[in-house]
């Protein structure tokens, strides 16, 4: 699921200044902690073998850079690893979406690449995201930044993580003839995939980096989404189809206007386009088959058709119907108008 | 001894039942919609022709504490209105007492 979900990153456009402050933090930190490889072995006392999924999870944060999310995370939620997921929830901000990649390299390196791209009716989640802010402690902070350097050194580092457990592993292969477990020889086989071809899409999580839909109000009774035209480019939609589909998912009526923002009747907050974004995407930007965001929209005897560029595969996708609106103004309002 | 290949099997015998319980692919979709303020409504399309909506909307009224009716739509059928924000209480609801499956509930909304 979690890559069903866009990143809308706030910094898009800070990113790079971020980062370097960051890593002065990190030299600082690095200098203390004697290496990136002494700041990981910490790590590994805490985490266990979690840290060779926090090492997938952190190659796929440096590599790929789409990532279905909005959270507003600043520059520091974005870059940190994945890694310590079990310590970091409580300040992560979206710990569910971690949680969920974690299950999700567990079920890769377990054997099965599970399809999880079940649809989460489950509302609970934004409550959850909610409630997630802690102030950070010493602690925490350190070893995220010292996995952020850890990424930062070694660009594909598939992982250093995982090289790092592995290669524990190896030495003690080294020194014995025992059979192999399944678990470390998928680990190794994974390792060495991705040492070959560090560009490999399979088994990597594809992210989607989004900028966020910029909501504001309109007196009291009307939304904005200012940006409704550059999100449409940037998804390489029609904005027809994209407004056809708000205005139908939101139950409302609204229009683009000469600033070409679209005006939308109704209160909505940012939080609330951007669910329904997400879904657009999941549902018509990302393909199907790969979930590779490269894809076309075309529309062929009266059904729209979903054309993967990446994959090639080409599946039907859902009309957009606005179904049963039940009458919320004036009924009076409305009989004296057709009347 | 009967000749299986002989015995007359209808083919369109599913056809004829007519499609399964909803308009289309049996999802039953749920939305919300804005009133005045910050007052919502819940609209919950396509359930089975098969139950009585009207018993629905009694017993979902008195779990939700909310009011609700039942409204006739020439297209889509008996809709489900309830007052306020049940999207989520709706979708357990359903569920549970087995009127729908998880992956038949189809939520719109923000």
């Amino acid at each position: 699921m979690a890559e069903d979900e866009a990143i809308f990153d706030q910094s898009l456009k800070k990113k790079k200044k971020k980062k370097k402050t960051t890593f002065d933090i990190d030299a600082a930190l690095n200098a203390d902690g004697g290496g990136g490889g002494g700041g990981g072995g910490e790590n590994e006392a805490d985490l266990g073998e979690n840290n060779s999924q926090a090492g997938a999870d952190d190659l796929d944060d440096s590599a790929a850079d789409i990532d279905l999310d909005f959270t507003k995370a600043k520059k520091k939620k974005k870059k940190k690893p994945f890694a310590a997921s079990d310590d970091l929830d409580g300040f992560d901000g979206k710990p569910e979406a971690d949680d969920r990649q974690d299950g999700v390299h567990r079920g890769d390196q377990d054997g099965g690449q599970e399809d999880n791209f079940d649809l989460e009716l489950d509302f609970s989640l934004s409550k959850k995201k909610k409630k997630t802010k802690k102030p950070k402690n010493l602690d925490e902070l350190i070893a995220e930044t010292e996995e952020k350097e850890e990424d930062q050194e070694n660009g594909c580092a598939l992982v250093e993580s995982i090289s790092e457990t592995v290669g524990e592993n190896r030495a003690l292969w080294a020194h014995s003839d025992r059979d192999y477990t399944y678990d470390e020889l998928l680990d190794r086989a994974f390792e060495i995939m991705r040492d070959k071809n560090p560009d490999m899409a399979a088994g990597k999580k594809q992210k989607f980096v989004m900028r966020p839909p910029q909501v504001v109000k309109i007196g009291a009774k009307k939304t904005s989404f200012a940006n409704f035209t550059e999100i449409c480019k940037m998804l390489h939609r029609q904005p027809k189809h994209l407004l056809d589909f708000l205005l139908a998912e939101l139950g409302t009526s609204g229009s683009v206007d000469g600033n070409n923002q679209l005006i939308i009747k109704g209160r909505f907050q940012q939080k609330q386009i951007e669910n329904v974004l997400r879904r657009y995407i999941k549902e018509y930007v990302t393909c199907h088959t790969c979930r590779s965001p490269d894809t076309i929209l075309q529309k062929d005897t009266r059904l729209f058709f979903l054309q993967c560029e990446t994959c090639g595969s080409r599946c039907s996708v859902a009309s957009i119907k606005s179904g049963f609106q039940a009458v919320t103004s004036k009924r009076a309002a409305i009989r004296a108008k057709t009347a | 001894m009967s000749i299986q290949n002989l015995n007359t099997f209808d083919p369109f015998a599913d056809a004829s039942k007519g499609a399964d319980d909803d308009v289309q692919d049996g999802l039953v979709h749920i939305r919300i919609q804005q009133r005045n303020g910050r007052k919502t409504l819940t609209t919950v399309q396509g359930l089975s022709k098969e139950y009585d909506l009207k018993k629905i909307v009694r017993a979902c009224k008195k779990e939700f504490a909310c009011n609700g009716t039942v409204i006739e739509h020439p297209e889509y059928g008996e809709v489900l209105q309830l007052q306020g924000d049940q999207r989520e209480n709706i979708c357990q609801w359903l569920t549970k007492a087995g009127l729908a499956k998880p992956d038949q509930l189809k939520v719109h909304g923000f």
